[in-house]
């Protein structure tokens, strides 16, 4: 079934989450989010999100000699991301303890 | 190792986005699209995007925001001058007065006095920028460079020789005619526009740096907000003459006044906001 609530995903924080390893360029980013998140980015969407996140100091550009530039996480990113995992992690535990108590869900 | 050409669709999508955006993103969308095959969807999503892009471009270096802002504020700047000389000919040339309305002639006075110290102050301060931008062109014989440093003085001059011998031609007892008028006017904006296209172009080819430019940028933003009081004496002035002098034909038209006022109110705030752009980078911390 689709994913109802993908499109509700925060294209921003998959950026971030997928330059939290190492520094990626933008086919690299729309790749590792496709395989490891199960999001889709699209192109004006991903240098959106690429553009937004620069300006605000979250990511920044590396030296490339081609047009495949790869940008990594800044501090400041890193802080962000770690934040709103943090959030994401409290909101992702009440949901599957009331989902375990509406559903029946072990281990929940 | 030359680029493959992107594909036209491609390219339109492209072309949609503000000129720094694409100076940035361009190349890399356009590898991300190849990589990826990039089909009409992926190139509808980019298309999509170019809106909001809009709203807030990535900012170039602080030299390159000062000259672009310097080049659209003396473009608007200059729109804004030949508003006013239009206001000035068909109101206070024509001794229009409204009796017991002094805040018609205190208007007046406030746009004499403001247009005066802006176009002083925006001299003054650009003087500095516009003499170190034409020694680089004599001492690098870069001929055209100059010319266009020369054209706030070449293109206003052409224009008054050019007046002055029509206006022998079509000169009549009661003076020349509305068509006449309006082709003169426009003329004058043409004008105009050529003497602030010449110093912008000069900046975008030179590309100076250093205190002259920073001075200039910072006169900018000073003169435009002079010329914003200008622009408002302008706005009180046409407003009390749409009231209170209904006997003049022209000053009773809602619509012409409206017109005019918008273009007035719309070059005022270009002015403004993008010496204001240049101001900012010029005092911001390197």
């Amino acid at each position: 079934m689709t994913d109802r609530l993908d499109r509700w995903a925060d294209p921003p924080l998959l950026v971030l989450a997928s330059l939290a390893d190492a520094p990626k360029h933008g086919y690299a980013i729309t790749q590792d989010v496709a395989e490891t998140m199960g999001v889709r980015l699209s192109a004006g969407t991903l240098y959106a999100v690429i553009a937004r996140l620069e300006a605000r100091g979250l990511i920044e550009p590396l030296e490339s000699d081609d047009r495949r530039r790869p940008y990594r996480i800044t501090a400041a990113g890193a802080e962000a991301l770690a934040q709103q995992s943090e959030r994401m992690s409290k909101v992702a535990s009440v949901a599957r303890e009331r989902l375990g108590t509406r559903l029946g869900w072990a281990g929940a | 190792m030359s680029r493959p050409a992107a594909p036209p669709l491609t390219r339109a999508a492209l072309a949609l986005y503000p000129p720094s955006w694409r100076a940035r993103y361009g190349d890399e969308v356009l590898a991300l699209l190849g990589d990826s095959g990039g089909g009409p969807v992926a190139v509808a999503s980019v298309a999509w995007r170019a809106l909001p892009a809009w709203f807030s471009p990535p900012l170039p270096d602080r030299p390159t925001r000062m000259r672009a802002s310097l080049a659209t504020a003396l473009m608007s700047w200059s729109m804004l001058a030949g508003l006013g000389l239009v206001f000035a000919q068909l109101t206070q040339l024509q001794g229009l007065t409204a009796p017991g309305h002094p805040e018609l002639r205190w208007a007046y006075a406030v746009f004499d006095v403001t247009l005066a110290a802006s176009a002083l102050i925006a001299g003054l301060g650009g003087l500095p920028l516009w003499l170190l931008m034409l020694r680089r062109a004599r001492r690098e014989h870069r001929v055209r460079d100059a010319v266009y440093l020369f054209l706030p003085l070449l293109a206003p001059v052409a224009y008054l020789i050019g007046l002055a011998g029509t206006a022998r031609l079509v000169a009549g007892p009661n003076g020349v005619s509305q068509g006449w008028f309006g082709a003169v006017t426009l003329a004058g904006f043409a004008a105009a526009a050529t003497a602030a296209a010449g110093p912008g172009l000069a900046l975008r080819r030179l590309q100076p740096r250093g205190p002259a430019l920073r001075l200039a940028a910072t006169a900018a933003g000073l003169s435009a907000a002079v010329m914003a009081v200008a622009a408002g004496g302008i706005v009180v002035a046409v407003i009390s003459l749409n009231l209170w002098v209904r006997q003049f034909p022209g000053y009773h038209d809602g619509t012409v006044s409206g017109i005019y006022l918008a273009l007035v109110v719309s070059a005022a705030v270009v002015t403004t906001v993008s010496a204001a752009r240049g101001t900012r980078a010029a005092l911001a911390q390197p």
